[in-house]
């Protein structure tokens, strides 16, 4: 298999005979890679729970951020390369705040994903300021506006999808498997946050502690959730 | 003694100027003058003169008169409309009505147009302009009608028609379309009517109603707001009403007034 | 000497009364360059979104270019966010538009009228360079000195001088604010003598957009 793919699987821009970009394809694969994240939308808000893998007892848990806030309302949460993510949220956090200068009024979440994805995409173009290479990260972005709580995929390739809830990195196949179970379109933010704890919890190796996994809700702020707030959640398991 | 400010006699007063000269440098502006943004006309008919005027005098932007009198009155039988500074073409008109009036006396004979003419235009011409006062002069005397174009620098015109101010143009055009020689006095009254509305409609400076002034061997005739083309357009049915205390009140301070007289007794007030 | 100036000034005036549940907005269709008229139907105002209207006077060319910067910005902003502009959020825009052009400002003095997000009436006013302030009712151009104190008068000005502060939307009905603004504009028509022709009305509320014209003096 790898044969066949090895004359077009360098250039970014070039496409394999059989109509793949095989870059943006591995970008995809660096993801399955990643540490899982959770996203769970409800009617209260929405919540995003991501696993920190602590390799070392050595290493400050705080220092692994996962989950990071682009504007007030809106809040994201990332599996795969989190140095690409960095410049991804630069990136939303400038359009967002661009937004507010311009016309005074918070930033609607799938435009700012739009946003996001229209970078995502303008990789290898030869200037100076842009990627080479496809962005290796995927995005859980959860966020608040006018038509109430929302929850966006996005991957390396530019595409987005809304979602009720979604489970992205290693542990995604099963983490999505499990959530489609017990998902419903009507459970409350507390549930939510229990579901996608005890999801992540599944797909974990280590026993789940306030240190390696953090939380967030949008609900209609962004809100990262303390040590004590995370040990609550847990306890509830 | 005490020495009064008295205006001199004859002539202006010009002490003021190197002092208002030196203000202007420093950025201090004199006040502005009423000046009569204008449609002022004239034309010779079959049996004498028609004068026609607007009657908007502006300040700036602002409509300072809505109904002033353009047309002033130098004779029994001449009469001048005025465009330019207000103040000047009064007082220019009056003065000129005030020598015409002693000549009379003088000579024991009607005024001609020609004299006044020659009394505006020598006036005129003394203060090179800075006399703001063009004129449209008309009237009828032993030799005819006649009909005078005054310009502020002193230069005169005769015509059998004419037209002054800052509408003049749009009067002329009236005029230059529709004038022909011997007209009526239905017709001259008609076109002249029709030269000041076009000035009324077509230039901002001027507006509202029209004056005329006939003026034949048989004597005058001032038809002061001949047409009326401009009623206002809206009232409010409702009206306006101030409730009191629609101002409000911010502080209050009450000085009695015993304190700053003494009532001394005496007597009632005498029958 | 002689020598030419990027700017006319094109006269006119504007005026806009947010109440309730409505916005009234209106200026007068006359354009005049010193003392000329150049036509006596045109119109001041452009409609930018359902419930968003602009009114300036100033330099005509000036305003027709920023309300054609203005509704490209907004074509844009649908397309990107899939919505219709608030008002608000246009008078943030227009602001912003102004102020990029601080030192070769757009000759052009605007109102902005219209209803926000919780259908309220709102009344934007500017400078020529993007200064804003959200009020109960304005006037901008030429009769502005003229009608400012009757608005003042009859609107209850929400001063900060009065406490409690109160509402700066008008206490007035629909129709009676309607009734205002041709009494104000007939009296301005009367003293400024770029003010006149015709007066258009724009009423916005729930119900959408409503336009009257009425006759002014013509001379």
């Amino acid at each position: 298999m790898f044969l066949t793919r090895s004359e077009y699987d360098r250039g970014v821009n070039t496409f394999s005979p059989e109509g793949r970009l095989f870059q943006v394809e591995y970008a995809i694969e660096a993801i399955k890679l990643g540490s899982t994240a959770v996203g769970l939308k409800t009617k209260e808000g929405v919540v995003l729970a991501v696993e920190k893998r602590i390799t070392s007892p050595l290493l400050e848990p705080t220092s692994v951020e996962k989950i990071m806030e682009i504007d007030s309302h809106i809040g994201c949460a990332m599996s795969g390369l989190t140095a690409d993510a960095r410049t991804l949220v630069e990136h939303a956090r400038v359009e967002t705040q661009n937004h507010r200068f311009s016309y005074n009024e918070p930033m609607k979440v799938e435009s700012m994903t739009q946003a996001l994805c229209d970078l995502a995409l303008r990789f290898g173009e030869g200037d100076d300021e842009s990627m080479s290479r496809p962005f290796g990260v995927s995005l859980l972005i959860a966020g608040h506006d006018e038509n109430g709580p929302c929850l966006y995929h996005t991957d390396p390739s530019g595409t987005f999808w809304q979602c009720n809830g979604k489970a992205i990195g290693s542990g995604s196949e099963g983490a999505d498997t499990s959530l489609q179970e017990h998902y419903s379109k009507d459970m409350t933010l507390e549930e939510a946050e229990t579901l996608a704890l005890s999801t992540l919890k599944q797909v974990m190796e280590e026993k789940v502690t306030p240190n390696n996994v953090d939380i967030a809700k949008v609900a209609p702020t962004y809100h990262l959730y303390s040590p004590s707030e995370v040990e609550a959640v847990i306890a509830r398991l | 003694m005490v020495r009064v400010e008295e205006p001199a006699k004859g002539g202006f007063s010009f002490d003021l100027c190197r002092r208002n000269a030196m203000l202007e440098k420093q950025g201090v502006h004199a006040p502005k003058c009423l000046k009569t943004g204008t449609t002022i006309v004239g034309l010779i008919y079959k049996d004498g003169v028609i004068l026609g005027a607007d009657t908007r005098a502006t300040e700036g932007s602002i409509v300072a008169d809505k109904n002033c009198e353009k047309i002033h009155k130098l004779a029994a039988n001449i009469y001048c409309c005025g465009a330019g500074t207000a103040a000047d073409t009064e007082n220019v008109t009056d003065m000129v009505s005030s020598q015409l009036e002693l000549h009379r006396y003088a000579t024991g004979r009607n005024s001609r147009v020609v004299t006044a003419l020659t009394m505006l235009k020598s006036h005129l011409f003394r203060y090179q302009g800075y006399v703001s006062a063009a004129l449209v002069l008309g009237g009828y005397d032993v030799t005819g009608p006649h009909l005078h174009a005054v310009y502020p620098h002193g230069s005169t015109d005769t015509l059998p028609f004419a037209t002054m101010g800052s509408g003049s143009l749009a009067a002329m055009a009236m005029f230059e379309s529709r004038y022909k020689e011997d007209m009526t006095k239905e017709e001259g009254m008609a076109l002249v009517a029709a030269a000041i509305c076009s000035g009324i409609f077509n230039d901002l400076g001027s507006g509202s109603n029209v004056d005329l002034c006939i003026i034949t061997k048989d004597g005058v005739e001032f038809l002061r707001n001949f047409q009326q083309p401009n009623p206002r357009t809206y009232v409010s049915k409702r009206g306006y009403s101030f409730a009191k205390g629609h101002t409000a009140i911010l502080s209050t301070k009450v000085i009695p007034l015993r304190e700053q007289v003494t009532i001394e007794e005496g007597d009632g007030m005498a029958e | 000497m002689a020598y030419w100036s990027p700017y006319d000034n094109n006269g006119g005036t504007c005026v806009a009364i947010a109440g309730s549940e409505y916005c009234v907005i209106a200026a007068d269709t006359r354009l005049s360059t010193g003392y000329s008229i150049l036509t006596r139907e045109h119109t001041k105002m452009c409609q930018l979104s359902d419930k968003c209207v602009l009114a300036s006077s100033g330099f005509q060319a000036d305003i027709r270019a920023l309300q054609k910067n203005l509704d490209a910005r907004h074509q844009i902003y649908q397309h990107q966010h899939n919505k219709k502009m608030s008002c608000p959020a246009m008078a943030q825009l227009l602001s912003n538009t102004l102020y990029y052009k601080r030192f070769f400002p757009y000759y052009a003095f605007n109102v902005l009228g219209g209803l926000d997000n919780e259908g309220k009436g709102c009344v934007f006013t500017y400078d020529a360079v993007g200064s804003y302030e959200r009020v109960g009712y304005s006037s901008q151009g030429t009769g502005q000195q003229l009608l400012m104190p009757v608005l003042d008068n009859q609107l209850q000005s929400a001063s900060p001088l009065l406490l409690p502060s109160k509402e700066s939307a008008t206490p007035l009905s629909e129709s009676e604010a309607v009734d205002l603004i041709m009494d104000i504009f007939a009296s301005a028509t009367e003293r400024d003598i770029y003010t006149g022709d015709a007066v258009e009305i724009v009423v916005v509320n729930a119900d959408g957009i409503r336009r009257e014209v009425a006759d002014l003096r013509k001379d």
